[in-house]
């Protein structure tokens, strides 16, 4: 079955013009022009990603995000204009993944929608340990002793990518290529946001991290396993 | 040690000097005043002092010629026929008859000399207060002068008394006269002690010094409150004013009365008020005209999204279409590309113009920067023959930079550096020194006319106009990279010599907010294609 992708966005022309390219590259489809309906049709279509503009009339994109998250790790990508800090952080913030700025080209779209939907890497199966949380690696699962701690695909990828290599630190440029797939600069505020959003998952105490530990001026590294 | 610690008073002297024109002020009047408090306490105390003299003098010299009247009279009223033995109890008897005529304050001496050079008997015998040391006091210049008067008058002299008591030094007054005793001339001399005039003459003077210190002293503190009511207001409005410069456009200074500081306060105030209504005009103007860009480039934006994506969608399909329509869809895609860019740069313009940019500054390595710069032009520099060579003596430092900037103004000159390079190499620079990182960008093209050098930085403005341009610029490159390098506090010249080509050099200070004064690299550097081999491209 194709992956099915909800383009929350009022803007018809745009998102029809979306459909277009997502249909060639064999995706399916489904459209939301109200920013209050976002919410149920995401319920009806239970899309395996999200594409969301930002301005949308009824309800703020940010809002939706973040309500999405509440209950789902779904992929969202958010459709910008603005590529002002504070906008795109607030996104960011509100659980969205990844964002592309308008105007993108089709490539640009597809390259971020297949990265979010790609299968987990195969590289790793089994258990891997970080500090006091165990990674089962096939079943996308963490754990700290008996309780489940529920990550965004997205999340479990960052944080797997780290654990795979606890030796090693890891820049922003280093994760943005492996997690996000960027395979040029882009914008290290992706990676400082889920970093904080995965450290106040798993961190016992997020402001003194010991899963995701700050190497001063490089970037980040594993805790070390108990 | 101690010669640095006073030149920095004299220093912190100075300083306060120029800066307190309460101090000069103060200063400069007690000074004037002190010295003509000088000269008038001096003329007054010489004066005084003067008359003080005159007066005791002419009482004493009075006292004297009385007091020699009443020794006259008394050897005159004796009888004639006494015999020489009673003569010297006359002369007892006037010696204190002069004396009680001639007694002062300050104690009264006396001697009755005989004048020497004379016949007839030595009798009397000369008779003198005891102590007075006659031959000391009485100078020989005033025995001559008595000696030789004809007339009955008295003769003065001033002289110091030693006082045998406390050994000080009190003025006296000698006055000498004539006496006749039978015939023979004797001179009588009386010592007075004045130091009684001395002393009101002190008294006086310490009066008149006390009294012009206080005097001097009232002055300044006069002249300290009078400048302090007259500085005050002036002093408050230099603050006023400052803090208006600093952006507090609501201050304004308190107005007090109706007197020509009431009306500089009023002025003033006025000033501030039409200053401010107008620059809040001005920016609601300004807000208004950004929002609206800032609106008008992201309304555009949604619609060129469609746009870009149906442009794509076709020319990636342009091989299946007839060649016109294959090569409309090409001309689609360019120029939209094209359009997203000028939409870009308009944007970033009209954020510079609202003033509405922040840096995002970063610790970066310069020389990385410019290496990488240069490698994603490297394909677009071989499509038109040139070489791209880095050159790189210094530099090799974090910087911090915002790199999303400093990025920007690279890929701008040495795209245009490439635009303009008639496919020779071209040099990019990077050289550091202690205050400052500098980049240029060297081409040996075309070279740009001394018109076009003054317009280069313009708003979409085109050195040539014919001239067939491959990196797509936008018009707004070279002004963008200008306003970067000015929000970094840097600095961005041009040079350029005919057909020589051209050299754009950026200079930024290495730290924040310092001040530039000259750049580690010349404009343009060294003349000379450089052999280094570790050339890119």
């Amino acid at each position: 079955m194709n992956p099915r992708i909800l383009v929350v966005d009022d803007d018809t022309a745009l998102a029809e013009m979306i459909g277009i390219v997502l249909r060639t590259e064999g995706y399916e489809p489904f459209f939301c022009q109200d920013g209050a309906l976002a919410y149920d049709a995401f319920k009806s279509a239970s899309p395996d990603l999200v594409l969301l503009d930002l301005m949308l009339p009824g309800m703020d994109g940010i809002e939706i995000c973040a309500r999405i998250r509440e209950e789902s790790g779904v992929p969202i990508i958010m459709l910008t204009a603005k590529s002002d800090t504070a906008d795109v952080v607030k996104g960011l913030e509100s659980g969205a993944d990844d964002y592309v700025v308008k105007p993108f080209n089709p490539k640009e779209l597809v390259a971020r929608v297949r990265t979010r939907l790609r299968p987990a890497s195969d590289a790793a199966t089994g258990t891997l340990t970080v500090g006091d949380l165990e990674l089962d690696v096939t079943g996308h699962e963490v754990r700290r002793g008996d309780t489940k701690i529920n990550l965004t695909p997205l999340e479990f990828e960052l944080l797997l990518a780290l654990a795979m290599k606890p030796e090693q630190v890891f820049t922003r440029e280093m994760l943005l290529e492996q997690v996000w797939g960027y395979h040029y600069k882009a914008d290290t505020r992706l990676v400082n946001v889920h970093v904080q959003r995965l450290r106040a998952k798993v961190e016992e105490d997020p402001d003194n991290p010991k899963i995701v530990m700050t190497v001063r001026g490089v970037g980040y590294r594993a805790g070390a396993s108990a | 040690m101690r010669d640095f610690d006073w030149r920095g008073w004299v220093q912190r002297g100075a300083a306060l000097w120029r800066s307190s024109l309460q101090l000069r002020t103060v200063a400069i009047t007690v000074l004037l005043s002190s010295i003509v408090v000088t000269v008038i306490a001096g003329y007054m105390s010489l004066s005084v002092g003067a008359n003080l003299f005159d007066a005791s003098r002419d009482q004493l010299t009075r006292s004297s010629a009385n007091a020699t009247l009443a020794g006259q009279q008394v050897f005159d009223a004796a009888d004639e026929g006494l015999g020489l033995e009673d003569l010297d109890v006359m002369m007892g008897e006037a010696a204190r008859v002069i004396e009680s005529v001639a007694s002062s304050t300050g104690g009264t001496r006396y001697a009755i000399l005989r004048t020497p050079g004379q016949d007839g008997p030595r009798v009397p015998s000369d008779v003198q207060t005891q102590g007075l040391g006659s031959a000391s006091l009485i100078s020989q210049e005033l025995r001559s002068v008595v000696a030789e008067s004809t007339e009955q008058r008295t003769y003065w002299q001033s002289v110091a008394l030693d006082q045998t008591a406390d050994g000080s030094v009190h003025p006296g007054l000698v006055v000498g006269s004539t006496l006749d005793i039978r015939g023979t001339q004797y001179e009588l001399y009386l010592v007075y002690d004045i130091q009684d005039t001395q002393e009101t003459l002190v008294l006086v003077q310490q009066t008149l010094g006390l009294g012009g210190v206080a005097l001097l002293a009232l002055i300044g503190v006069v002249t300290f409150v009078v400048v302090r009511l007259v500085v005050g207001p002036v002093r408050l409005a230099a603050e006023t004013s400052q803090r208006l410069a600093a952006g507090e456009l609501e201050v304004r200074i308190p107005v007090q009365g109706d007197d020509v500081i009431a009306t500089l306060a009023r002025s003033f105030n006025g000033m501030a008020t039409s200053m401010q209504q107008q620059i809040m005009r001005l920016a609601a103007l300004s807000q208004v005209q950004q929002r609206f860009v800032s609106d008008v480039s992201h309304e555009l934006r949604t619609p060129l999204t469609t746009i870009r994506l149906a442009g794509d969608v076709l020319y990636d399909q342009r091989d299946t279409f007839p060649p016109a329509t294959a090569r409309t869809a090409e001309l689609l895609h360019t120029q939209v590309e094209r359009f997203e860019l000028l939409l870009a740069d308009l944007l970033e313009m009209s954020r510079y113009d609202a003033g509405a940019v922040d840096m995002e500054t970063e610790p970066t390595n310069l020389v990385r920067l410019v290496e990488e710069a240069i490698e994603s032009l490297t394909s677009l520099a071989a499509s038109k023959g040139s070489e791209l060579r880095l050159v790189a003596p210094g530099g090799y430092f974090e910087a911090d930079v915002d790199p999303r900037r400093i990025r920007r103004i690279l890929q701008n000159l040495v795209s245009n550096a490439i635009d303009h390079g008639d496919g020779l190499p071209i040099v990019v620079w990077v050289d550091s020194d202690q205050d400052a990182v500098a980049i240029a960008v060297r081409d040996y093209g075309v070279g740009m006319s001394q018109a076009a050098l003054e317009r280069v930085f313009d708003r979409f403005w085109r050195a040539d106009p014919s001239r067939q341009r491959t990196t797509g610029g936008t018009g707004l490159g070279l002004a963008i990279a200008l306003e970067d390098a000015a929000l970094h506090g840097g600095w961005l010249e041009v040079w350029s010599d005919g057909d020589n080509g051209s050299c754009f050099r950026l200079t930024i200070p290495r730290e924040r907010g310092a001040e530039l004064r000259s750049s580690p690299l010349e404009l343009p550097p060294h003349d000379e294609i450089p052999s280094v081999e570790d050339a890119h491209g």
